[in-house]
């Protein structure tokens, strides 16, 4: 029981502190490695018409359908070409499987909690579309991590989407 | 007793034969709830089923509900022995459902894991005393069979009882079909019943409870019985449930072969006291006068009034075996995976490398095609159910809201035979029901008066019908009442605030019926026990679209409405040709398609506002270009280049235009991840043979689309 115990605490230790970390334009970001269920390579994407610019399309993963969207575009960048470096990073949030298209894989690395700060704020700073994500900056290296917060990276305007539908239902 | 063996497999099997022999109770009973009397094979039948229900349950020792049915089988035993003249039917009605009310509660609280603890006192009272009414207090003779309850214990010493002389003897054996399950039970069940009539008697196996192998035995060899009693043979053969039985060899002996018999049971012989003559025996009996020659009774060939009702029933008797809902939808997804799987092997790039001969690989290809539809008809139509059941709560619906509201109500039921998807009945139910309520209380008119003023019949009528078409089930429950009232719906819309301020011509006619599944919508100003609390038809229409269906509403003020529900026949394989446009691949279902045509661009009519409509041998259709709608790139414009397809929903037309045909394929129908906004005209995605995902069109979305426009 008590070794039980223990080896939960060592694995919940071995993801903690771990981040997967990936390179878009200039910026590299990182993402809590418990969130990481594997990563793949570019595939064939089936696009869905009239839904949002960053949600790219499906992909099939091993017989599961789960939808990917582009990194870039959701940070409202220009959207890069792919290339054979391109990956698609599946996370999953809360059951909810995606997969997110980033341009280049960095590595792994350890941050501990108190290397994290939070991101500086100015004004009206924090409506930058890529702010909005980040709820942490950390240095490893000799480079500044943006740590993403992989829940709002996905969910925020879902909230939005459930009423817009519940409304066209409506109408309908 | 019941813990020593599998009490699992024996409560599921009573609980799954009491629930079937309720409904079919309930069915009889509403079936003739405006007759004025049962008739014999009626009352034979709930007889019948009561009977059962007393002798399982007393086996799992649920007395409560022992009690309850024995009470009503007494009952309908003295209707059926003494044929009463002027039974109060519609009484008789009631109480028999509120028996079976009882019963069926009990057995729910039974299948919850919960012990049956309801009290059947009062029922058996009310029962008691209409018993009491019907005989009179005079007709004292057949009201209840002699009963001599004596508990053998086979390896004790043991003296048989003395024989009167009007007692017969009987050696019964009992062949139960190869399939039966739990032989043993029933063979249990039927020593349990004779015990009710028997002086004596004796069986073997001896130890069918406690050694469930003696199952086998009972099939291979049947079941053995030595019965000693003053019962007729009739009452004898009633007594035992005779549903799985093949045969019944039911031979009358005298008293000298019973006591040879008994010793082959390994008991000894009686004294003999009176060589009586069995035909003097059988003479006695009051019901039977002719007598009767010893020899193999056979169920089919009886003659008398029983006989009728087991002849019906023996067509229906199918070998059924229950299986556990889980393993039928795993089996289901695994069929699915098989067909993407086969399909991904038939269509494998690999295959195309040119040079190939693959005459023989085509052979097996198709072997295996054949197999793998084959293999899915068949697991669709083992989850395939008739709508009966379902149909068969609704005409209770009908019954008990009708007295309670006092509306006089013609119900009739069309094509109840109908099948659909398992996991649809299970989610149509409670919505159809709604629906009914909703007809019976605000459909209907107050009064018959009104009805007559209005130049109706002064009976009200709802009719509830169920039909397959093109891959869809329709059921709808019409009502030739008021009718939904426009101004009405609008004005309460507008009141509860649910439109805005938009104007009443800003509608059209079936968007205000449509109000009425808007959530917190009710038009009734008093709510009734029944319905008016405006929860329920936007909760109907929520359990509709969760299995993609959808309600339409139809009705003539002062003529009636009719609600139907359009329900697909299942959920999970479909046929459909996959198309291209642009890059994209989409799949359209096979039975919407009516035709693919090549036309060219002088078809084309144009309006100034950009709507395009295809002419087709002389019909205008409109037209859709699924390249611009859905913002396809690299996809062909022009008419020539592209096919157009004719798809067809509910009557009407639409032509869209796309690049090629790729196949024809079987589906498996995915849902678009929940994450992605739902896209009007799109119903799913399915993963084609290459890997690739492809999106379904949905038909009617498009269509919706395209009026809205």
């Amino acid at each position: 029981m008590a070794d039980e115990l223990k080896e939960e605490l060592l694995e919940e230790d071995a993801s903690k502190g771990k981040f997967m970390t990936f390179q878009t334009g200039r910026e590299y970001f990182g993402i809590s490695i418990s969130y990481v269920s594997e990563i793949i390579q570019m595939q064939p994407i089936t696009a869905i018409p009239e839904a949002e610019d960053y949600i790219k399309g499906l992909i099939n993963l091993r017989g599961k359908i789960i939808p990917v969207i582009d990194v870039r575009v959701r940070f409202k960048m220009e959207p890069a070409e792919y290339t054979d470096r391109t990956c698609i990073i599946v996370i999953d949030v809360k059951s909810t499987v995606i997969g997110l298209i980033v341009e280049k894989i960095a590595e792994v690395d350890d941050i501990m909690d108190e290397d994290v700060v939070p991101p500086p704020t100015l004004g009206g700073h924090r409506d930058n579309e890529k702010n909005k994500y980040v709820y942490g900056l950390a240095r490893t290296g000799d480079t500044m991590k943006l740590l993403l917060d992989p829940e709002k990276l996905i969910k925020q305007e879902d909230l939005n989407i459930l009423e817009e539908v519940q409304e066209e239902e409506q109408q309908a | 007793m019941a813990e020593e063996f599998n009490t699992d497999s024996m409560l599921s099997m009573f609980l799954y034969e009491s629930y079937q022999g309720l409904e079919k109770l309930e069915g009889i009973v509403l079936e003739k709830q405006d007759a004025d009397c049962f008739d014999d094979s009626d009352i034979n039948e709930i007889f019948r089923i009561m009977h059962t229900i007393k002798g399982s349950s007393a086996v799992l020792m649920y007395e409560n509900i022992k009690t309850a049915s024995h009470k009503l089988e007494d009952v309908f035993y003295y209707l059926r022995e003494s044929h009463p003249e002027d039974v109060p039917h519609m009484e008789l009605v009631e109480k028999v459902l509120a028996v079976s009310d009882f019963i069926t509660g009990e057995l729910d609280k039974i299948k919850a894991g919960s012990e049956p603890d309801g009290d059947e006192k009062k029922l058996v009272e009310d029962l008691d005393q209409f018993l009491g009414e019907l005989k009179g207090e005079i007709k004292k003779q057949g009201i209840r069979l002699p009963k001599a309850n004596k508990q053998e214990e086979p390896t004790q010493f043991y003296i048989t009882p003395v024989a009167e002389d009007d007692s017969h003897f009987y050696r019964i054996v009992i062949h139960y079909r190869s399939d039966t399950q739990m032989s043993n039970i029933r063979a249990y069940s039927a020593t349990y019943a004779l015990k009710e009539v028997a002086e004596d008697l004796l069986y073997t196996p001896e130890d069918i409870l406690s050694n469930e192998s003696s199952g086998d035995s009972i099939l291979a060899e049947g079941f053995h019985m030595l019965l000693q009693t003053k019962a007729s043979k009739d009452e004898v053969m009633e007594l035992i449930d005779s549903s799985e039985a093949e045969t019944i060899d039911f031979d009358e002996i005298n008293k000298t072969e019973y006591g040879k018999a008994l010793t082959e049971f390994g008991r000894e012989a009686p004294p003999i006291v009176i060589n009586l003559d069995d035909d003097k025996g059988a003479a006695k009996d009051d019901k039977q006068q002719a007598p009767i020659a010893p020899g193999d009774y056979v169920v089919k060939s009886k003659e008398t009034g029983k006989g009728k009702t087991l002849a019906k029933n023996q067509p229906k008797q199918q070998a059924v075996i229950s299986v556990n809902v889980e393993k039928m939808d795993a089996l289901m997804d695994m069929i699915g995976e098989l067909v993407i799987a086969e399909a991904t092997v038939l269509q494998n790039p690999d295959l195309k490398v040119p040079g190939l001969d693959l005459t023989n690989f085509q052979k097996a290809a198709a072997q295996l095609a054949k197999n793998t539809t084959e293999l899915q008809d068949v697991i669709m139509s083992m989850r395939m159910m008739p709508l009966t059941n379902v149909f068969q709560k609704m005409r209770r619906i009908v019954f008990d809201t009708s007295r309670k509201l006092g509306k006089d109500i013609d119900f009739e039921v069309i094509g109840e035979n109908t099948e659909v998807d398992k996991n649809i009945i299970e989610h149509i139910s409670d919505p159809l029901m709604h629906l009914v309520r909703n007809s019976v209380d605000h459909g209907i008119e107050e009064n018959s008066d009104i009805r007559q003023a209005n130049g109706k019949k002064a009976k009200g009528k709802i009719t509830l019908e169920a039909k397959n078409e093109g891959g869809k089930v329709y059921i709808s429950v019409k009502d030739d009442g008021k009718g939904l009232n426009k101004e009405k719906l609008y004005n309460k819309a507008l009141e509860n605030g649910l439109i805005g301020d938009k104007l009443m011509s800003d509608f059209t006619e079936k968007e205000i019926f449509k109000f009425i599944t808007l959530p917190g919508f009710s038009t009734k100003e008093v709510v009734t026990e029944y319905s008016g609390r405006g929860v329920g038809m936007d909760v109907v229409v929520k359990n509709i679209q969760s299995i993609g269906g959808r309600l339409e509403i139809d009705s003539v003020e002062g003529q009636g409405s009719e609600m139907t529900l359009v329900i697909p026949l299942t959920l999970a394989i479909i046929s459909g040709i996959v198309i291209q446009v642009g890059e994209a691949p989409f799949v359209i279902e096979m039975a919407s398609i009516k035709e693919f045509i090549s036309v060219s661009e002088d078809a084309l009519i144009q309006e100034p506002s950009g709507e395009e409509y295809l002419v087709l041998r002389g019909d205008c259709f409109p037209f859709i270009r699924l390249c611009e709608k859905y913002d396809l790139p690299g996809a062909k414009t022009k008419l020539e280049d592209g096919i157009v397809v004719v798809v067809e929903h509910e009557g009407k037309q639409i032509c869209v235009l796309i690049d090629k045909i790729l196949q024809e394929q079987e589906i498996v129908v995915k849902p678009i991840p929940s994450y992605v906004k739902k896209v009007k005209g799109l119903s799913g995605c399915t993963q084609l043979g290459d890997g690739s995902i492809a999106l379904i069109l949905d038909v009617g979305g498009l269509m919706i689309e395209e009026e809205r426009r």
